[in-house]
């Protein structure tokens, strides 16, 4: 399978991305018109049936998440766009919202109007700035059209300074909050207490823009790509030691090999090199060999049966000349410098992986970092700790991929 | 303790502009502090929390939480990505030479952690300005060119 493009806009469109023309010509004006008249339940089940779900990294089904924030109790309801987008080798937010603002933009107005919310934050990360004037300015003509205001929904622009943590949901809504961005514990979920304790609605950029490319046809379009399990597509980012770095969006069931080899995506190794391994969902995700990259496609039971899942949808692709321990030392450091430190497992859990890597003992020290990693999965509060080993784990259960 | 009559506080409260007065506008004042200023000191952290009535502390442990807060003194922070699609790409020579350019200017330069353009690696980033597939040449031209406002 080679690219499609229904998240992003097809290259040869003409109408600036903040425009009007832009709105209709994506049908998002249409989408408006038609959830106007539908009611909340009926919004929901076209969500559920369409089998969309969360792409900032942990798969929840959308219309389940809408379904809960929707019959939770409270006068007041938000909605929010995470665009923190800190991941390691994490990308896709920034090009769709480059190339086309208002998908996310109208989800976000969909998701509002649908659960009840009046007010909706678009959370992005400080170094976005240009992408961040690019929102900004669609948010204006969505103003002017009335799609946005306050009859309808206002929706407000939050930026932020530079901390990994903050992308996680609770810890964004501390950090609109004015507090420290450190993640809370859950239950409860912010379906239920969010922002203020009130129930919020919170989702990627790429899920919003599903929502919009859903509701601007029907669930019979938006399943004409994908496989049985998935419907629709995937944006992944491709980085590293391949020729076309960049974003692409694939059928969920592309081969993983069709992505970094056809001469419309990835395009190859570069140099002439042979593939040494993919790490595949960013920080947190998995380190596949060039056997199970070659046997898995992009689907959550194909990468399931190698362990892996897709995460973000990064793909950071390194030739076989790269040490991996040097790469698990620079995540390390990565994870240890971005841990809010509020709780033992991780703090430490994240410091120990350091030392232990810093010291070359990455593959005699095996066992002690299962234990760790264990210890860490089981008792730290959110997913940083929670997930901050799993790319490591996954090396030393390949030991072939490590080589001196 | 700034009072209500310093030179900072008048400048806090101007920048505050049409916020409301309130708490949840402490990450967006912080940024129209930095942004103004080129730093947020001390100062300024008492004054903010004089602006929007918050503990001084809470002021302190917010900022200090953020990677783009942090007080590089007179200096402009010059961050360079050093994550590992960057390293591959070349960036701790990027940032040696950055470091080279640097000495006797008012710049600071810093690692940064993925900066979300690893297609365009190496990347920088200056004063708002994303560099992206940065050269030796275009980081040290940019680094010659700081001033102070
Ligand atoms: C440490 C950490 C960082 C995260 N960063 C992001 C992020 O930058 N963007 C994002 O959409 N989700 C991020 N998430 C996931 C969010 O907590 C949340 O699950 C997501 O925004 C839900 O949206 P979705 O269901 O549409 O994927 C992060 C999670 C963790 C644990
Ligand atoms: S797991 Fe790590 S990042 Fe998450 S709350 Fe605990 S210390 Fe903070
Ligand atoms: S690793 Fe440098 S921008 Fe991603």
């Amino acid at each position: 399978m080679s690219e499609v493009r229904r998240l992003l806009p097809r290259p040869d469109i003409q109408s600036s991305a903040t425009s009007v023309e832009r709105l209709t010509e994506r049908g998002f004006d249409h989408a408006l018109s038609r959830i106007s008249t539908m009611t909340s339940e009926d919004i929901i089940e076209e969500v559920s049936a369409s089998g969309i779900k969360g792409r900032g990294g942990a798969a929840f089904p959308t219309g389940l998440k809408w379904s809960s924030v929707y019959k939770a109790l409270g006068s007041e309801k938000y909605v929010v766009m995470n665009a923190d987008e800190s991941e390691l080798g994490t990308f896709k937010d920034r090009v769709l919202l480059e190339q086309d603002p208002l998908g996310p933009l109208v989800g976000l107005l969909i998701a509002a109007h649908c659960v009840g919310a009046r007010k909706a934050f678009c959370y992005i990360r400080g170094e976005y700035g240009e992408v961040e004037q690019n929102l900004a300015d669609a948010l204006e003509m969505l103003r002017m059209t009335g799609w946005v205001g306050p009859h309808s929904v206002e929706v407000e622009i939050r930026r932020g300074a530079g901390a990994y943590i903050a992308g996680e949901e609770t810890a964004l809504f501390n950090s609109i909050e004015g507090k420290r961005p450190e993640p809370r514990v859950k239950p409860p979920f912010p379906t239920q207490k969010g922002l203020w304790g009130s129930p919020t609605l919170i989702q990627n950029v790429e899920t919003l823009a599903n929502i919009a490319i859903l509701f601007a046809h029907d669930v019979k379009w938006f399943k004409e790509y994908g496989t049985q399990d998935t419907a629709g597509t995937k944006l992944v980012a491709l980085s590293g030691h391949i020729r076309r770095p960049g974003v692409y969006e694939v059928p969920f069931g592309t081969a993983l090999t069709d992505i970094l080899q056809k001469a419309d995506l990835g395009g190859s190794i570069t140099s002439g090199r042979s593939l040494g391994a993919v790490l595949l969902g960013g920080a947190a995700g998995t380190f596949l060999g060039p056997k199970e990259v070659e046997n898995a496609s992009l689907d959550y039971p194909s990468l399931n049966k190698a362990g892996a899942s897709i995460g973000s949808g990064a793909m950071m692709v390194f030739d076989d000349t790269v040490d991996l321990s040097w790469v698990l030392t620079r995540m390390a450091r990565f994870f240890a410098e971005e841990s809010c430190g509020q709780c033992v497992p991780c703090r430490i859990g994240t410091r120990r992986i350091l030392e232990i890597a810093e010291s070359g003992n990455l593959r005699t020290r095996s066992q002690d970092l299962r234990e760790l990693g264990q210890a860490m999965r089981d008792a730290s509060i959110c997913g940083l700790g929670q997930t901050a080993p799993v790319a490591l784990l996954s090396v030393l259960d390949r030991p072939e991929l490590m080589h001196d | 303790m700034e009072n209500e009559n310093s030179a900072i506080y008048q400048e806090v409260q101007a920048l505050l502009g049409d916020l409301p007065q309130h708490r949840t506008q402490l990450l967006p004042l912080l940024w129209r502090v930095a942004e103004h200023q080129g730093r947020i000191s001390r100062q300024a952290m008492e004054a903010i929390a004089v602006v929007l009535n918050v503990p001084v502390a809470d002021v302190f442990g917010v900022a200090s939480f953020y990677t783009l807060f942090e007080d590089v003194g007179e200096n402009v922070p010059v961050y360079i990505c050093t994550d590992v699609m960057c390293a591959l790409a070349g960036a701790e020579q990027l940032k040696e030479t950055a470091e080279h350019s640097a000495v006797n200017r008012p710049v600071a330069v810093k690692e940064s952690a993925c900066l979300g353009q690893c297609d365009h690696a190496p990347a920088a980033w200056i004063k708002g300005k994303v560099f992206k597939r940065a050269t030796a040449e275009e980081i040290e031209a940019a680094i010659k060119e700081v001033r102070h406002e």
